[in-house]
């Protein structure tokens, strides 16, 4: 009975219905197989909203909000342009510096390719990259920027597997910028070989753009200096970025109205905010059923007989985790799979902190990976194009990112460096 | 069976919606006053803002159900619809109202679960912790109010939907 019940939660999941709501279920299922009393589930909903970090989730998101709604993204591409648009491949170098700046603050929910990829496609396209790399491209880089702070990907990680954020936002910087990097000497034989025309340096758009960008600038830096300066927590540290951010377009910049917009973003970043901790809310109860039932034990004495090895476990950890991120969004993916695998992990001798950049960079892999990756969804429908032409244009991107991917996951140097 | 919507039903729902925007705004903006406003006594002041903490935990409560009361009447809650993305749109609308129905249910159950262990807690609390007592009302209330959230989308066309989505 149990299991026929169980079948149907799944079944009904894959119909469409909200995944909160299916984690419900199974968490009532849990507790009445338990016989225990429903009333426990909102002792751990409880327990949750005791995290000293959660009230960083809607602050940071408001942030990324009001940053997307207002010039933002404008203002980074003219930045990053005439900073380094003039070298060869300068211009893909420009999309993928500010695709990660701006996931690392909207969260890799889309948003990403929706607001830069519709700017950044034509600008490619006019400087003379093909369709298909620039389709990739900015595929592929809709979810660049994951692994850095204040990332709302790596603040529910932390939630969810109990590990200091600040620890995790300093494991995402290498990681980060070696994929980046990565991308860039790609994008730069690309422009070198298809011989694609370059602009002259000029310092007086360098100063201009500078003029309108240094105050966005200043953001990342002003949150790593706070945080790891030891001036603010992160909750706090959430609280000075929203308010910069809403000075920042609605004074300075004043892309937009606070009396006539600030409510419309507000109820958007709070349907955000509501979708992710929910889904977080109601999960915690299951996971400590399931962890009473000594599920992870129960894998974990599974993968002892047939793993033997910490290489073998993550060579299998990378092939579940891919697909994982394929299928699920990345909110739903931290908040199931993480307290599942993190004892199996640590059993294994893998750092928590290691994990959570492992994870994260398989999730960010998945978003573009074909035949379901979200992100291929999105751009198809931001640019027009068929699915299958942008599984081709991607190839090249996952090749790279796979190789990234093997890297961050077999030399944990890259991303506890700061241990030592 | 989706029903036409009735004008009483059209509103009640601009009521909630409306409720739900005010709410979560108020509560955004107090969440945001309130946090930095502890960076602010802190740093220049030495000093905290008393119950901060417990009212912050509280505020991304509210934060959280009143926005994911809207977030069922934008369609906007995160499913796996793997399969839904293969199926017919007619077929998708025809199990629609099951599954707002079920999620209803669900809720519903949550609710219930969360308002007796309120009232247990209601019970015991000491004088001085009421305030927080009140406050964490947010968790029955919420789950009341998806439950009733998900029962009219299940039950009755939107006729803002179009406008929505």
């Amino acid at each position: 009975m149990t299991l026929l019940l169980i079948l149907l939660i799944v079944a009904l999941t894959l119909l469409g219905l909200p995944l909160f709501v299916a984690l419900a279920s199974g968490s009532l299922l849990a507790t009445f197989n338990a016989g225990l009393d429903p009333a426990l589930l909102i002792v751990e909903l409880n327990r949750l909203a005791a995290s000293p970090y959660l009230a960083s989730i809607p602050l940071f998101t408001l942030a990324g909000v009001v940053l997307a709604a207002g010039g933002a993204p404008e203002r980074m591409i003219q930045l990053f342009n005439a900073c380094v648009g003039w070298l060869p491949g300068g211009m893909a170098a420009v999309a993928i510096a500010s695709c990660a700046f701006f996931t690392a603050f909207s969260g890799a929910s889309g948003v990403t390719i929706l607001a830069l990829g519709g700017l950044m496609f034509p600008m490619l396209t006019h400087a003379g990259y093909n369709e298909r790399f620039n389709l990739g491209l900015l595929t592929t880089s809709g979810s660049l920027g994951l692994l850095f702070a204040p990332s709302l990907a790596i603040l529910l990680y932390g939630i969810v597997a109990s590990v200091s954020i600040d620890q995790l936002f300093l494991a995402g910087i290498a990681p980060g910028l070696l994929l980046m990097l990565m991308l860039v000497i790609y994008s730069f034989l690309v422009g070198s070989i298809t011989a694609v025309p370059r602009h002259r340096f000029s310092w007086r758009n360098l100063f201009i753009a500078l003029r309108e960008g240094i105050w966005d600038l200043l953001l990342p830096v002003g949150i790593i200096v706070g945080i790891f300066g030891g001036i603010l927590t992160i909750s706090e540290a959430s609280a000075c970025t929203a308010v910069y951010v809403l000075l920042l377009e609605g004074v300075i910049h004043r892309e937009i109205h606070l009396g006539k917009n600030l409510f419309p973003l507000l109820r958007d970043a709070a349907v955000l905010v509501g979708c992710i901790l929910v889904i977080l809310s109601v999960a915690m109860g299951l996971t400590n059923l399931l962890i009473d039932a000594q599920v992870p034990m129960k894998i974990l004495g599974w993968m002892e007989l047939h793993v033997e090895s910490e290489l073998q476990f993550l060579i299998l950890l990378n092939i579940f985790l891919l697909v994982v991120g394929c299928m699920m969004d990345i909110f739903s993916a931290i908040v199931v799979v993480v307290p599942l695998i993190l004892p199996i992990a640590i059993r294994y001798g893998i750092d928590p902190v290691h994990l959570g950049i492992i994870f994260l960079a398989n999730l960010e892999i998945g978003y573009s990976t074909p035949p379901v990756g979200i992100n291929l969804f999105i751009a198809s429908q931001r640019f027009g194009k068929p699915v299958l032409s942008l599984f081709r244009s991607t190839i090249p991107f996952l090749f790279l990112m796979l190789i990234w991917l093997v890297m961050v996951t077999y030399i944990p140097s890259i991303s506890l460096w700061w241990q030592n | 069976m989706i029903l036409p919507e009735p004008a009483w039903i059209i509103r009640l729902r601009h009521a909630l919606t409306r409720m739900e925007t005010v709410i979560v705004g108020i509560a955004f903006l107090l969440l945001l006053g309130l946090v930095f406003g502890q960076v602010l006594a802190r740093n220049f002041l030495n000093t905290s803002i008393p119950g901060a903490d417990i009212l912050s935990r509280y505020l991304v409560l509210y934060v959280t159900f009143f926005g994911a009361a809207l977030a069922i009447d934008y369609h906007k809650h995160i499913r796996l619809d793997v399969v839904a993305a293969c199926i017919s749109e007619k077929l998708r609308n025809t199990i629609r109202c099951p599954l707002y129905l079920i999620s209803a249910a669900v809720c519903a159950v949550y609710a219930w679960a969360a308002w007796r262990f309120w009232y247990d807690d209601w019970q015991y609390v000491a004088e001085h912790e009421r305030w927080s007592s009140i406050l964490a009302l947010i968790t029955p209330f919420g789950f009341t109010l998806l439950a009733l959230n998900f029962l009219l989308v299940a039950l009755f066309i939107d006729s803002r939907n179009s406008s929505k989505q």
